[in-house]
């Protein structure tokens, strides 16, 4: 089954958000969507409907989200989503604890709740297609970057990449066109403890540079953003 | 308890102060009285029964062949003395002479009886004695003139009076610092709840002394005033819990409404079928509803931080790579809509200020270090340079943002002291409130054409420096 024909039920007491949660998922691609307004009938539509993902506003008329959630997952171990106006880290918590695939807050960007929802959707039913893409190839100019491999083909030569070039690139791309800290690059190949790795970072960049770059001393690709890190730059 | 201790002190140098005064001033009583009645002016006073006097009336006796006489001189100065009577005894104890002699006073004495009035009263006269060739002379005196006492003194004491003396006064001294130590140890045993209780009370602790002893009402006032300020502060905290619950609600209830704004906003702003003057519109709403959106999330907090409803997440953090953090997210997606400035950013630190880390609130401390950032965006719309100056001293960290634009006018500065303030600042009056939470505050740095900067400081507790690691390529 493909992505966007995954089934998407909406509980939410407000008839407008409702609504509104149905033409974003539409126009992000989305077909078959089904919302409710109470818990009490959430419970008989997701057995008779069989939904792949629930979003699950928490402040309910009679019974609250968080007790909803316990009887879907007596059910089944579909991904859901917390929608609501409790902004409150407690509830945020609270409803993570409970086992909930995410937790956003209202008002929300209707970007981000599809965002959100594919991210889900493709995490729980499309493990291989989720690897696939991450280990996707990429180009940087005429470069090719074949993450599976760790190489990068330019010209049929392929030139390796060391894994930690590898995992440097990884993290650029996956930020691509953003800038990414030095602590965070660092963090995302050693770990917590980075201190004292940024005069190694350097060199691995500049490592990166002569296998990505024309002229490594006048980076295209990889730019320095000057005491703060890297950043990949979008073709 | 320090100042117990200090009223202790006091109490017991004023009382060593006192016994000081006292025993001064009894010297000089004493010795004016010594003066006054034994010295030659007390003589003088007393010259009538003093030993002068009787030595010169017993000039003037004279033996004739009629026996004994006392010459002119001798009688007018016996008559001018104070004595009352006088006699003059031959060597067999028979009065020889007389003047106004009482009836009762015999005329004829053994030595038995010259040796018992002669020290003590004839009776009950107190009498003086002269010896006066083989006359002894005896002067009475008024019964209620003067009283004799009969004081003997062993030699032994005489020799060692003086030593007597200092034992005496010492023995005294030290009777009395006992009894000045014991009184203060009494005091201070007794005050020490109720010092306790007051220091209690200043803490905000609740109190509860017993109310038994010399400072049992004391503990009994203290108990109550405790009572009352728990009472008060109870209904303060139930208020302020209220208006943080009142204020948590409101803000939950927009959030539905406001969530229909930015959403359909959002897709009208991206719907092609509309003019690009409408989905500009559209883009102008969604940009203002996120900004209530901020708003409604900075009065929660700022509502929360101000009735401690806000516990602190704390954990181990680096502020040089918090500012770094922050400054990236501004060039990654803080400067959305601002197309056309140009901002530039740079963080100044020292080398060591990388190896910092201390424990903080990370989200609180990045939204403190962006609001900081935000307003210098904000209010530099045509675009300016940015600087984050990170410093360590004293035990606090210090984020300065400097921007090149105005500054933050006087006003705003002025503004932050006073506790009603308008809305425009609050993001200013939130920054302070987790620079608060984190044991700093916030700072005010005045440039020279009079606009400021505006920095935040944060206790070091829990500071520490990170292990420095091998390279590792």
């Amino acid at each position: 089954m493909e992505l966007f024909e995954r089934k998407i039920m909406a509980v939410d007491d407000h008839r407008g958000i409702r609504k509104m949660i149905d033409a974003i998922l539409r126009e992000n691609g989305y077909t078959k969507i089904i919302s409710v307004g109470n818990a009490r009938e959430a419970l008989g539509l997701f057995e008779r409907e069989q939904p792949d993902m629930v979003i699950l506003d928490i402040m309910l008329p009679g019974e609250d989200g968080f007790s909803l959630f316990g009887k879907i997952r007596e059910r089944s171990d579909v991904p859901i989503l917390f929608l609501s106006a409790k902004d409150e880290d407690a509830d945020r918590l609270y409803g993570l604890g409970l086992g909930a695939d995410d937790y956003m807050t209202k008002p929300f960007l209707p970007e981000e709740l599809a965002l959100r929802i594919n991210v889900i959707l493709k995490r729980t039913y499309h493990v291989p297609e989720l690897q696939k893409e991450r280990e996707k190839s990429f180009f940087l100019g005429e470069r090719e970057i074949l993450p599976e491999r760790a190489v990068v083909r330019y010209q049929e030569k392929e030139v390796p990449l060391t894994a930690k070039e590898l995992m440097l690139l990884t993290k650029l791309n996956e930020n691509r066109g953003r800038i990414v800290t030095f602590d965070a690059l660092c963090a995302a190949v050693w770990g917590d403890s980075y201190y004292g790795y940024e005069n190694t970072l350097m060199v691995h960049i500049r490592h990166l540079r002569e296998k990505l770059e024309e002229d490594p001393s006048h980076p295209r690709w990889i730019l320095t953003a000057r005491g703060l890190g890297y950043r990949l730059v979008k073709e | 308890m320090k100042s117990l201790f200090r009223i202790i002190r006091r109490y017991s140098l004023m009382a060593g102060l006192i016994i000081l005064i006292i025993l001064v001033s009894n010297g000089i009583v004493l010795t004016a009285i010594g003066y006054y009645t034994a010295g030659q002016e007390g003589a003088d006073k007393y010259y009538g029964i003093s030993q002068r006097l009787m030595e010169q009336i017993g000039e003037g006796f004279q033996a004739g062949a009629e026996g004994y006489t006392l010459d002119k001189k001798g009688m007018e100065l016996l008559e001018s003395s104070e004595f009352v009577w006088a006699m003059a005894l031959d060597q067999e104890g028979a009065a020889v002479w007389k003047w106004r002699l009482p009836e009762e006073i015999p005329e004829q004495y053994s030595v038995q009886d010259v040796a018992a009035f002669s020290k003590w009263y004839l009776a009950d006269y107190p009498v003086k004695v002269l010896i006066k060739d083989e006359l002894l002379l005896v002067f009475g005196c008024s019964p209620d003139m003067i009283a004799r006492h009969n004081l003997v003194v062993s030699s032994v004491l005489m020799a060692h009076a003086l030593d007597y003396f200092k034992i005496f006064v010492l023995v005294n001294l030290l009777v009395i610092v006992l009894f000045i130590l014991w009184f203060g140890y009494r005091f201070y045993h007794s005050m020490k709840p109720v010092a306790q209780g007051i220091e209690d009370l200043a803490a905000e602790r609740e109190v509860r002394l017993k109310e038994k002893g010399p400072a049992g009402d004391l503990a009994g006032k203290l108990n109550e005033a405790s009572e009352l300020l728990l009472a008060q502060r109870r209904v303060i905290a139930k208020r302020d819990m209220a208006r943080t619950e009142w204020i948590a609600g409101v803000s939950h209830d927009i959030r539905t409404p406001l969530s229909m704004i930015v959403g359909h906003s959002d897709r009208l702003s991206k719907d092609k079928s509309l003019s690009e003057k409408n989905r500009m519109l559209a883009e102008n709403i969604r940009r203002q509803s996120l900004i209530i959106r901020r708003l409604i999330a900075d009065l929660n907090l700022t509502s929360k931080l101000a009735y401690q409803a806000q516990p602190l997440k704390k954990n181990r953090l680096c502020p040089a790579a918090l500012a770094r953090s922050c400054v990236a997210d501004f060039y990654n997606k803080g400067l959305e809509g601002k197309q056309g400035a140009e901002y530039e950013f740079e963080i100044v630190m020292k080398e060591e200020m990388e190896q910092v880390c201390t424990f903080a609130d990370e989200g609180l401390l990045a939204r403190a270090v962006r609001n900081l950032i935000g307003n210098s965006i904000r209010h530099n719309p045509e675009g300016c340079r940015i600087t984050v100056t990170l410093t360590e001293q004293e035990g606090s960290i210090r984020f300065l943002v400097e921007d090149t634009g105005p500054g933050i006018p006087e006003s705003v500065v002025q503004n932050m002291e006073n506790a009603d303030s308008d809305i425009h600042i609050m993001g200013l009056r939130l920054t302070e409130q987790i620079a608060k939470a984190h044991g700093g505050g916030l700072e005010f740095v005045q440039r020279e054409n009079g606009g400021y900067d505006a920095g935040i400081y944060i206790q070091t507790n829990g500071h520490d420096t990170v292990q420095n690691h091998e390279n590792m390529i």
